[in-house]
């Protein structure tokens, strides 16, 4: 071993090559490396202590993995024959069987007098980087895996706004390729109409905080200039040196399409559920109908006998044709209410005053009162505030209860001239809306029933109103709630929101 | 005059002023419409809004006919009419009846309706049965005047006087009455008097008819 360095520098020398992370080395440039000389650390990184490796019973090209050695090799001696220093990186296999990446560097420093290239260098321990980076690499591949297959638009962006990636989905939800859009501003993605919006979510995301971002819906614009429904979410990227951030789209018109379909097909639903019970409920309608027509053709009659009598009863024939007509009403009345079944309605709810609404069922109802000698008395809070409801179906359910009220009020033998009252309340959310009547009440047995189809205490009702009430009240988000009165009949009652003032 | 070409007209002049038409219908249109053509045809008549109204009313006095609502809530057309077959009423019932009444109605002519209407009722066939029903009622009214008159004679018959009426009326002599009885055939020539003279039979055939009405 010939060192080229005095007594005290070695000692020196020694201390640092200890304390180094690795192990220097001077060896020949021969097959598998004989070395005559290695410091402390080979022992850390190989398992052989420093006598054994200088002794050359073990040769460094036994550790050295058998499916690398040729490559180092290659670059070592290609090096040495240039004279240029070497690094190269590779697996090592220990005593104790565990393989290692060790880098190392050296170079060429003398030639032995038979003319062999006399190495020294420098190896350490990488295993822990390598694992790191192939850890770094694979986590590289699938975040891009992911953002390449999201169905979503992902996108990133600089502290400007410019376009940086964009990813498949990206291009095949805009139309643009993502070398063609990047370098663009985001904004360019939202339909023209929502700049402004954009940019204040943009600006918003800025904003450092820690509440969770939240999502805009608003419609995108493609190549093409065709606007579509689209979420959007925008989040800062940590931890880069300039600040970045990534927009995540989600394309809507599939399911605004859904839901558009979903309401359709509930209309129709609707629809064709009352066309059912109607079809059900052809008996106790040609009842209702068979009534007015028995009287009505009763009265004629009876006017034409009157009539041809020797002495003409005028007054009689007056009083028959009067009643007659009351009868025509009545038909008219039963066949206005199956049109109102059947006639397909999209629901559709509407910022109403309540007050006009009342009324204008209030007088509607009237029509049906007089036929069976009721009144309608209107009980209506001062004030009463504008409502969110769809006026027709609250019309339907309100004169449907009203009905109910009137036919219970005939059961239970109620006077002529007999008041039912609608009223109307309002509280801190709703307008509360009741019908009182006095009536025979809700027993215990028809209450279970009350809602179900055909459920009717009537003698010609069709019992189904209740039914489809209900159906309404539950769209507008409340229920049906009735109670017997304390004294005679029964109230109900439901709620309609209140429009924000 | 038009009206008294008319056969139903004529038959109607001729009814029995106690008879009235009973109307029972829930429906007030109905009931006042029918009511109304009542009167125009000059026919007395009353209303009841139930059947329970009516059966409380009702005492067996009254004459005339029933139209009746086969389907009424509560007590039903077709539960009265039970109701008063037990009570030993012989009121003719004319039901009305609406459109898918027919198996309701087939089922009160098997108990012995008069006939059925359906709504909207036809007039003149209406005011026809209604004077056929007076008719009917008519003759079921003097039957049992008859009857009722029959069994009061009857029952003023002493014991043996009712023995001997049965046996003569059954055709037997009075030769084989007196063995019947164990009696002689001088006793059962004056009870056969007096039985004669109390029943107010002037001839055999007049007792039989009697005996027959009287069953």
């Amino acid at each position: 071993m010939c060192s080229p360095v005095s007594g005290g520098d070695y000692d020196r020398l020694e201390t640092l090559l200890k304390n180094l992370p690795g192990m220097a080395y001077r060896c020949l440039n021969l097959k598998h490396w004989p070395m005559d000389f290695v410091s402390d650390g080979c022992y850390e990184l190989c398992g052989y202590q420093r006598h054994e490796i200088e002794s050359q019973q073990v040769l460094w090209g036994d550790f050295t993995h058998p499916d690398m050695i040729d490559e180092v090799d290659r670059k070592v001696r290609s090096a040495a024959d240039s004279g240029q220093p070497f690094e190269v990186e590779y697996r090592i296999i220990a005593r104790n069987g565990q393989e290692k990446w060790v880098w190392e560097r050296g170079r060429a420093v003398d030639r032995r007098s038979d003319g062999v290239v006399i190495l020294e260098g420098f190896i350490t321990d990488i295993t822990d980087r390598k694992r790191t980076e192939a850890a770094l690499v694979r986590a590289e591949a699938y975040a891009q895996a992911i953002v390449e297959s999201a169905l979503d638009a992902v996108i990133s962006v600089d502290d400007q706004g410019a376009i940086e990636s964009f990813n498949q989905a990206a291009s095949s939800m805009f139309g643009y390729r993502s070398d063609e859009i990047r370098g663009h501003h985001c904004r360019s993605l939202a339909a023209t109409s929502f700049y402004r919006e954009f940019d204040r979510h943009f600006q918003r995301s800025q904003t450092p905080t820690k509440i969770p971002l939240t999502s805009i819906e608003l419609n995108g614009c493609d190549k093409h200039d065709n606007e579509f429904p689209i979420v959007l979410s925008m989040r800062e990227i940590l931890d880069v040196g300039e600040k970045k951030y990534v927009i995540l789209i989600r394309d809507l018109t599939q399911q605004r399409l859904a839901e558009r379909e979903v309401r359709e097909q509930r209309d129709v639903l609707a629809h064709v559920d009352r066309l059912n019970t109607l079809g059900e409920m052809a008996a106790g309608i040609a009842h209702e109908i068979n009534q007015p027509l028995t009287a009505i053709s009763m009265y004629a009659q009876s006017g034409l006998r009157f009539l041809r009598r020797p002495q003409p009863q005028l007054r009689r024939l007056e009083d028959a044709l009067e009643k007659l007509s009351q009868q025509a009403h009545r038909a008219g009345a039963v066949i206005e209410r199956m049109q109102e079944m059947t006639r397909p309605h999209q629901s559709h709810q509407e910022d109403v005053a309540a007050e006009h609404l009342l009324q204008e069922i209030h007088d509607l109802g009237e029509v049906e009162a007089q036929i069976r000698n009721f009144i309608i008395v209107l009980r209506l809070d001062d004030d009463l505030p504008r409502v969110k409801c769809d006026p027709i179906q609250i019309q339907q359910v309100i004169l449907n209860l009203l009905r109910n009220g009137m036919e219970s009020m005939r059961a239970n033998h109620c006077k002529p001239g007999s008041k039912i009252v609608l009223q109307a309340r309002t509280t801190p959310t709703q307008v509360r809306i009741s019908i009182i009547d006095g009536g025979l009440g809700v027993s215990r047995k028809l209450e279970k029933q009350l809602f179900q189809p055909f459920a009717t205490t009537k003698a010609s009702g069709m019992g189904l109103g209740l039914s489809i009430s209900r159906s309404i009240i539950a769209a507008h988000g409340g229920q049906i709630e009735f109670n017997n009165n304390k004294t005679v009949g029964a109230t109900f009652s439901f709620g309609l929101p209140r429009q924000p003032d | 005059m038009a009206c008294r070409d008319n056969p139903t007209e004529t038959l109607l002049n001729e009814r029995d002023p106690q008879q009235l038409v009973y109307v029972i219908d829930d429906d007030e249109a109905v009931r006042d419409s029918m009511g109304m053509l009542l009167e125009s045809a000059d026919l007395p008549y009353c209303c009841y809004s139930s059947a329970e109204r009516f059966i409380a009313e009702h005492d067996g006095s009254q004459r005339g006919c029933l139209v009746l609502d086969i389907r009424m809530p509560g007590m039903t057309g077709l539960e009265l009419q039970q109701q008063l077959a037990q009570m030993g009423s012989s009121l003719p019932i004319i039901f009305m009846t609406g459109h898918g009444d027919v198996p309701m109605a087939v089922e009160a002519m098997r108990h012995g309706a008069l006939d059925f209407l359906r709504k909207p009722v036809n007039e003149e066939s209406f005011l026809e049965r209604i004077a056929y029903a007076f008719d009917q009622e008519s003759g079921d009214w003097r039957q049992k005047l008859d009857r009722d008159q029959a069994r009061q004679r009857i029952d003023s018959l002493t014991e043996r006087e009712h023995e001997v009426f049965l046996l003569v009326a059954e055709g037997l002599a009075n030769k084989a009455i007196a063995s019947d009885l164990g009696i002689s055939e001088r006793t059962v020539e004056v009870h056969r008097s007096q039985v004669m003279k109390k029943l107010g039979a002037k001839t055999l055939a007049q007792l039989v008819r009697i005996y027959l009405q009287s069953e």
